[in-house]
């Protein structure tokens, strides 16, 4: 008798030792998945194929392990559409329960009640949002007490992407961390090639990969200032960080907005791709591209140092993970949120490689799926540090933005001129939005 | 048979007319024939009325009212009317609209009056051109645009190479607001006419031959026989053509949108926006939706008064055989 209770003890002993060693053994996660309460049925939007595919995995997991006979009615809406597809849906009550949304188009959905406050599902599971860059997760911030209404799916920061045999050719050498403005001027010009119809750079195009970030880097909010209250494109940091690039551009070391046909990004890196751009600032998702098309020598650069306030800032942006307010399972919808932002379901975003994860426990995972590639992929990670997250919040004002770079990199309006124009509809806007 | 008399409708709606009209009337024969037309029609107005008429119909109710899609609308009466006469914007896309149709409309029906001409000839290999000039009607217009927005590009496009001898290369087309409307005319015209082409080929093979043997004798020319005896026998589908090239003036959105996407939507300082890109701009840019049916309206009002105006103007131009010469 006595002999049996000794055994039980150590038993007991030997369990907790057990269990102890196996929570050791295995890292505490950075955000865990939670089993579901309930069951149920889940319609969630995308706009990208890859992470459709992405995700879909990551689903299948969840209702196998965490809520056995859920099912998630997972539909990709093209990124053309995906707003307008979206808008007309919730016109007609037919929202889904999950999807994507961007940092610029979160302010119309939020400010009209159709998202779900994660912020009580987030605290009842646990999850410490403070591992997300403020960057990342600040832009999804509402209401008085600045509740999250998103999980943020990932980060994209922005460099300068270069062709190292233009360099070569040029006899210039390749740029490095420290360089500033004055470094990348000089390289621009000398880059530039009129006879061989190359250009040195193009770093103007519209909003993200674009002259923001050179605003940024002066210290201030690029476009709208902090509580949404004011235009910053005429106060006097923006306006040089414009006349820097309208300089460059006037001095043919940049082609024209027509010159590459387009004012996006894709148009530039396009442009880059082709071999007729030594440098172009371009985000984190061309990675792959840049990996499997770009046919010369190249690598990236964190995007240079302002002069004056020794600062490189990058736009950071986070796609976010919304649920409807309206969802008949929000719980469900929740709980499907957190598993997607968990450690165990971004590894299937990191393991896919290009997207870079917004947990932060997966990120090495991220950076190795690049395997054996000589791109200073560091660059990118290095400029989540000191980075500005998204201020323009609304589609309208995007294409106030495009008008800006319209007008100074392809008409030739000054500098001074075009801001006041694009301020003049912003601060009307922004009136009308309070 | 009751005699029923009736404005100059184009031969169809006159005919669906007529039978509407006569089925009121007492004799059966004519009403059973009503019934068999109707019959007929019926799948065809019954799609019309519910994939049409409904959202039609909503769109009116939608015009007296203050409605973002998200939040319930709310009924304000006229104000989306009152506001949009007073909208800078809304007489813009008016203006612009306008200016496509006075270039797109005559220049379009004029060639494809031109190329229909050509290819009623006995030409060797018609077949392959007709199917040439016809291609455009079937091609996605948003991948027709896109070719077209390449086309337009200074340096590299084809437009700026074929115009460089006059120094035109660096061309600006689709940012520079006063030359962004001249690409979209252009693609509009390309793209209407092979479509009317077939219409004018239709026409010119309906007008009897021996017309042209008589105009010989009398000792008509070429131009004599074209002026006295094609034209006037062609105005019917003259007319109908313009009909519909107008409305399609005033429907013009694709081109505006896929050509001006990748610079400035609807162009700077809205250069290049028409009255449906503007609707379009209102309710999904920025969910206006009581707005932009309001703009829906006033468009359906602009071209119905478009099109009596010119069922008006028919008379004094338009020939029906039929009804003997004038």
């Amino acid at each position: 008798m006595r002999h049996a209770k000794r055994c039980s003890w150590l038993l007991v002993v030997l369990l907790f030792a057990l269990v102890v060693s196996v929570a050791y053994a295995q890292d505490v996660p950075v955000i865990g998945a939670q089993n579901c309460a309930e069951p149920g049925n889940l319609t969630m939007w995308v706009w990208d194929e890859n992470w459709a595919r992405v995700i879909g995995s990551a689903i299948d997991v969840w209702s196998e392990k965490y809520c056995p006979g859920a099912t998630v009615d997972l539909q990709v809406q093209p990124w053309q559409q995906y707003w307008d597809l979206l808008k007309t849906n919730v016109a007609g009550g037919n929202m889904p329960d999950v999807f994507n949304v961007s940092q610029d188009r979160f302010f119309f959905y939020a400010s009209n009640d159709a998202l779900l406050d994660l912020q009580t599902y987030f605290d009842e599971a646990g999850v410490d949002t403070s591992v997300w860059g403020s960057g990342m997760i600040d832009p999804y911030r509402w209401g008085d007490n600045g509740d999250l209404y998103a999980a943020p799916v990932n980060w994209d920061t922005i460099v300068i992407f270069y062709n190292k045999d233009i360099f070569d050719a040029a006899g210039i050498s390749y740029p490095s961390e420290k360089w500033d403005w004055y470094g990348f001027a000089a390289a621009a010009a000398a880059l530039t090639n009129a006879e061989q119809d190359i250009y040195g750079a193009a770093v103007y195009s519209e909003y993200q990969s674009g002259y923001p970030n050179w605003i940024a880097s002066t210290g201030i909010p690029p476009i709208v200032g902090p509580g949404r209250t004011q235009c910053t494109l005429t106060e006097t940091s923006s306006l040089d960080a414009l006349n820097f690039l309208k300089d460059l551009y006037d001095n043919g070391y940049m082609p024209s907005v027509s010159i590459m046909g387009g004012a996006s990004a894709d148009d530039a890196f396009n442009f880059w791709l082709a071999g007729k751009l030594a440098m172009v600032s371009a985000g984190s998702w061309k990675l792959p591209t840049a990996l499997e098309e770009a046919t010369f020598n190249w690598d990236v650069v964190r995007l240079p140092r302002n002069p004056e306030t020794g600062r490189t800032r990058s736009i950071v942006h986070s796609v976010g993970y919304v649920a409807s307010a309206n969802t008949p399972n929000p719980d469900l919808a929740a709980n499907l949120i957190v598993y997607l932002s968990s450690d165990e379901g971004q590894r299937f975003f990191a393991e896919a490689g290009g997207v870079a994860p917004a947990n932060p426990a997966v990120q090495q995972i991220w950076v190795d799926s690049f395997g054996d590639t000589e791109v200073n992929i560091q660059a990118f990670i290095d400029a989540t540090e000191d980075s500005q997250g998204v201020t323009v919040f609304d589609e309208i004002w995007d294409k106030i933005n495009t008008e800006l770079v319209v007008n100074v990199f392809d008409l030739g309006v000054s500098v001074e001129q075009a801001a006041q124009d694009a301020c003049d509809f912003i601060n009307t806007q922004l009136s009308a939005v309070r | 048979m009751r005699k029923v008399s009736l404005p100059d409708l184009p031969e169809v709606s006159r005919n669906i007319m007529t039978i509407a009209l006569n089925w009121l009337g007492r004799t059966p024969l004519t009403r059973r024939r009503a019934l068999w037309g109707l019959a007929l029609v019926a799948p065809n107005v019954l799609g019309l009325l519910f994939f049409f008429g409904i959202p039609v119909l909503n769109a009116f109710i939608t015009s007296f009212q203050e409605w973002n899609a998200i939040k319930p609308p709310v009924p304000i009466g006229f104000a989306n009317f009152e506001r949009l006469a007073n909208d800078s914007a809304f007489w813009q896309a008016l203006t612009n609209t306008l200016k496509l149709l006075i270039f797109a409309v005559p220049v379009g029906v004029a060639s494809a009056l031109f190329v229909a001409l050509l290819l009623n000839q006995q030409l060797r290999g018609r077949g392959i051109f007709r199917t040439i000039y016809f291609l455009p009607v079937v091609t996605s217009t948003v991948a027709a645009a896109m070719v077209w927005t390449w086309i337009f590009q200074p340096r590299y496009g084809l437009a700026g190479n074929l115009l460089s001898p006059l120094g035109l290369r660096d061309l600006n087309w689709l940012t520079r607001p006063d030359l962004v409307l001249i690409p979209i005319g252009i693609v509009m015209v390309w793209q209407r006419i092979g479509f009317d082409m077939v219409l004018f080929l239709a026409g010119l093979q309906n007008i009897p031959r021996q017309l042209y043997e008589a105009a010989i004798i009398d000792g008509a020319n070429r131009w004599q026989r074209f002026r006295f005896v094609t034209l006037p026998m062609l105005s019917p589908t003259t007319f109908f053509i313009v009909l519909l090239s107008v409305i399609n003036a005033f429907q013009v959105f694709d081109q505006v949108y896929v050509m001006t996407a990748r610079t400035t939507r609807g162009g700077v300082g809205g250069s290049a926006v028409t009255l449906t890109y503007f609707m379009y701009d209102r309710g999904f840019l920025k969910s206006e939706f009581g707005y932009a049916s309001a703009i829906a309206m006033v468009l359906f009002l602009i071209i119905l008064g478009m099109t009596i105006l010119q069922l008006r103007l028919q008379r004094r131009w338009v020939y029906y055989e039929s009804e003997g010469g004038v």
